[in-house]
């Protein structure tokens, strides 16, 4: 009778707990890019990316930030998003990883279908990754990523 | 042959508190029928005993002993109080160690608890390669440079494109 009620008492525990587990496995996450145009011609920062002026200010010497794109992706892991930025210029994104609050993510730009960067990068909560370089009319193109939770 | 009162007065009183010896006792009686001087006092000491007996058997009836209950039920519930080992083995109603089917989920449900909330409890300290951001950067056609502050908060990828000039201030 006790013996039951033990196992009973061991089954529920792995009931309620199970769905918490599975929930995070499998989980998205959100995943916010933003596209920005850097480049010497005017000045001043959008104000939709003034929670990451001192990321771009600081470390970058242009004087204007302009904002083309802003992008709130759902990432499953290791499926791949694509998003073309202009004619020559895309970036994929892949959620490769999920732990508890980081996720890491594959980035790789190409330009004219040819990889011209592939990178691997860690992010956590309020932490926003810069990739910049790709050149786009006056100026080059920079993409701000970050995570939600 | 009479006795004389003197005498007897002092087995008056033996006799009073029922002291006497049989021979003293008749001797006491036989003096008693003759003589109302020994009669009178045999009486007053009678009233005087009656006279200080009744207050006294009054309050021993009155008297309901509250503070001795008291003190009796303490006593039973100071012995009847278990110890917490006693309570514990009554709260699983038979002797501990025998309740192996108790302890088995008990202890699994208490491991279960610590494994859940221990990474609560004990926050990591990451390592100098978990502040880093960035795990890896390839470039087969162009040069790229990391930048990583912790302290600002920072972490950029750059890949140079083209002739433009360097974009770090």
């Amino acid at each position: 009778m006790m013996g039951k009620r033990a196992n009973f008492v061991i089954v529920a525990f792995v009931l309620v707990l199970a769905p918490l587990f599975v929930s995070t496995a499998l989980g998205q996450v959100q995943t916010r890019l933003r596209i920005i145009e850097a480049s010497n011609v005017g000045s001043g920062i959008d104000p939709a990316l003034k929670d990451i002026r001192n990321q771009l200010g600081s470390p970058l010497n242009f004087t204007s930030y302009k904002l083309l794109r802003d992008e709130s992706l759902s990432l499953a892991l290791n499926r791949p998003q694509k998003i073309q930025v202009h004619e020559t210029v895309s970036l994929e994104i892949t959620l490769t990883k999920q732990q508890k609050e980081k996720a890491v993510y594959q980035i790789r730009i190409f330009r004219k279908g040819s990889e011209i960067l592939d990178t691997k990068a860690r992010l956590s909560p309020g932490r926003t990754l810069i990739v910049g370089g790709p050149e786009h009319r006056q100026g080059n193109i920079i993409f701000a990523i970050s995570a939600r939770f | 042959m009479k006795e004389s009162c003197s005498s007897i007065s002092r087995l008056l009183e033996k006799y009073f508190d029922r002291e006497t010896t049989g021979d003293e006792g008749i001797l006491v009686q036989d003096h008693l029928r003759q003589c109302a001087a020994c009669q009178a006092q045999l009486k007053s000491m009678e009233e005087l005993r009656a006279t200080l007996r009744a207050p006294v058997d009054e309050a021993v009836q009155k008297e309901t002993f509250a503070w001795v209950w008291q003190k009796i039920e303490r006593e039973i519930q100071d012995r009847a109080k278990p110890s917490w080992r006693e309570s514990i083995r009554a709260w699983f109603g038979l002797s501990f160690p025998f309740r192996r089917r108790v302890w088995i989920p008990a202890v699994a449900a208490a491991l279960l608890i610590v494994a859940i909330g221990s990474p609560l409890f004990f926050k990591e300290t990451p390592s100098q390669t978990e502040l880093s951001i960035v795990e890896y950067v390839q470039s087969d056609t162009n040069n790229v440079m990391v930048f990583e502050s912790e302290r600002e908060n920072v972490a950029i990828i750059w890949l140079f494109e083209g002739a433009e000039g360097d974009p770090f201030s």
